[in-house]
């Protein structure tokens, strides 16, 4: 699919590079966000990418629709020839109990496989992040094992646990903080999501991989992890 | 130490400058001023330039007691401040000295009122801005609404003598009844023909279904050919429509990126007077061309640059 860009606001471009979740529309996306990032196109206030898609905010005083889209387009031109580095794999420590794992039980009996098996297969898979939003640092990673596709909780919590690791659909994501969610809880991480001192202040961005270590109780209170 | 110290943070009272920017991938809301009007105005009369930390007074019911002389100005909503229980006037300077009180009331029009200070609140900055994100937690005092016992540093600044008060032109109404402008965009081909001219011809009734987040708005049901989309970057103003039918507006702490079907954005100077809104108001929604919606941008912003040079 070519490239369509279109109007968000008066003030907003949005570009479509496809319409499905999709590795290589994904990497493109994230091309297209790097390239214009580097560039730091004063007025660009924001460059947000998600699974296949990329919205650029611009400063209506210095830019009308139309440049915005030229420079879009030119810095994506100019980033074709670039390989894309080669992505971070970053592990996050996951402690599966069941006192933190408040969906396992649930999970289990609506996938008819035991605990032990839905966490092999949560810990199998290399993950991409395809998008970050809901909340500071709350990356969307995909995809899952479709043998644990499910949906969101019929009720949403009004609090989910800060660190819980959740699945919805096909996908998987950590809660950065304490906040509503209706993504069901397989363990939790004593890893800090979001944090000031991270140089770009989110552990996670577009296009870095995941990997998912499964740790004992002892280790997840030793590293900070909270009950 | 120069100061103003809260004696009643009311329902909800933040630190709010112009946003936060550049942090929205990854995740970090874009918050500030809900009426940038009122808030460009508070500035602009105590002298400060139109980015500068004032409080953000949502509804009413707060009071704050200065520590030192300072110069004030308050606009927006009319929440009948008074000053050591004296009544005084919206869109205009006080020089406050040590000891006065300043009270609101609740308003009768509009939602936000803006507490502006000669040189800026001297509140912490963080991720790029002064503003307060509520929802989560960062920014402006300790990530929250002020509260009783909050001290906000000022600085020893005198009003400025050419700009006592705002010209009439100039001050803004608050009705019960509005219409916003919007430009059509997203996915607006998923709205046929007959949604599209129900979503332009009904009066939707704001019923208080929305805080800083957005407003969602009662009225004629509109149903998108699509119940779902693959999420996407959301931008301020957005209009997206859930299965539900009804429209919601997407504000200054919306969420960065989002699954439902959007017809279309309502623009910024009008989004203002959307946020000034009360409860059982109405909203007409009137499309407009990217010019046009430009051409009303650049306006508000050119005064309020003009102002600073």
């Amino acid at each position: 699919m070519k490239r369509r860009y279109s109007i968000a606001s008066e003030s907003s471009v949005i570009v479509y590079f496809g319409t499905t979740i999709d590795p290589v529309i994904s990497q493109e996306v994230q091309k297209a966000y790097h390239a214009l990032k580097a560039k730091a196109q004063e007025g660009f206030y924001e460059i947000i990418p998600s699974y296949a898609s990329l919205m650029v905010s611009y400063d209506v005083m210095r830019f009308d629709f139309d440049e915005v889209c030229e420079i879009i387009e030119k810095s994506i031109h100019d980033a074709e020839a670039l390989t894309l580095s080669e992505s971070k794999i970053i592990t996050i420590p996951v402690y599966y109990g069941r006192e933190v794992g408040l969906d396992l039980e649930l999970l289990a009996q609506e996938k008819n496989l035991s605990v032990e098996e839905i966490i092999a297969l949560h810990v199998k898979g290399l993950y991409t992040v395809y998008a970050i939003g809901f909340a500071p640092g709350f990356a969307y990673l995909g995809e899952i094992d479709e043998r644990l596709a499910t949906s969101r909780l019929a009720s949403p919590r009004k609090a989910v646990p800060k660190g819980s690791v959740a699945i919805a659909d096909r996908q998987s994501a950590v809660y950065p903080s304490q906040s509503p969610g209706g993504w069901k809880v397989l363990g939790r991480t004593p890893t800090a999501m979001f944090d000031a001192t991270y140089e770009g202040l989110s552990l996670l961005h577009v296009g870095d991989h995941v990997r998912y270590e499964p740790i004992s109780k002892e280790e997840f209170l030793k590293l900070g992890g909270q009950l | 130490m120069n100061g103003f110290l809260v004696e009643n943070g009311g329902m909800q009272c933040s630190i709010q400058d112009a946003g936060r920017r550049g942090l929205s991938d990854i995740g970090l809301t874009q918050s500030g001023a809900m009426d940038e009007m009122a808030f460009g105005y508070a500035n602009f009369l105590v002298g400060n330039a139109f980015n500068t930390p004032a409080i953000e007074i949502a509804m009413g019911g707060a009071s704050f007691k200065a520590r030192s002389e300072m110069c004030i100005s308050i606009c927006g909503a009319n929440m009948q401040p008074t000053c050591n229980g004296h009544k005084i006037a919206l869109w205009q300077t006080y020089q406050l000295r040590r000891g006065d009180v300043i009270a609101f009331g609740f308003a009768t029009q509009g939602q936000f009122a803006y507490i502006a200070v000669a040189g800026g609140f001297q509140t912490p900055f963080s991720y790029g801005s002064y503003s307060t994100s509520i929802k989560e937690g960062l920014g402006g005092v300790e990530g929250r609404k002020l509260k009783v016992g909050d001290f906000l540093e000022t600085l020893d600044a005198r009003c400025p003598v050419d700009r006592r008060k705002l010209e009439r032109k100039f001050i803004p109404k608050y009705p019960d009844s509005i219409t916003v402008r919007l430009v059509k965009g997203y996915q607006e081909a998923m709205f046929d023909a007959s949604s599209q001219e129900t979503f332009f011809n009904s009066v939707y009734t704001f019923r208080g279904e929305g805080d800083r987040m957005g407003y969602r708005l009662s009225g004629e049901r509109v149903v998108p050919s699509h119940t779902g989309i693959l999420s996407e970057p959301i931008c301020y103003g957005a209009v997206q429509v859930p299965s539900h039918g009804e429209p919601i507006v997407l504000l200054k702490e919306r969420q960065t990126i989002g699954g439902y079907p959007k017809i279309g954005s309502v623009i910024a100077v009008d989004c203002f007077k959307l946020a000034q809104l009360k409860v059982g108001g109405t909203v007409k929604f009137k499309e407009v061309s990217l010019k046009e919606a430009q051409r009303a941008t650049r306006a508000f912003y050119t005064f309020f640059k003009e102002q600073e040079a």
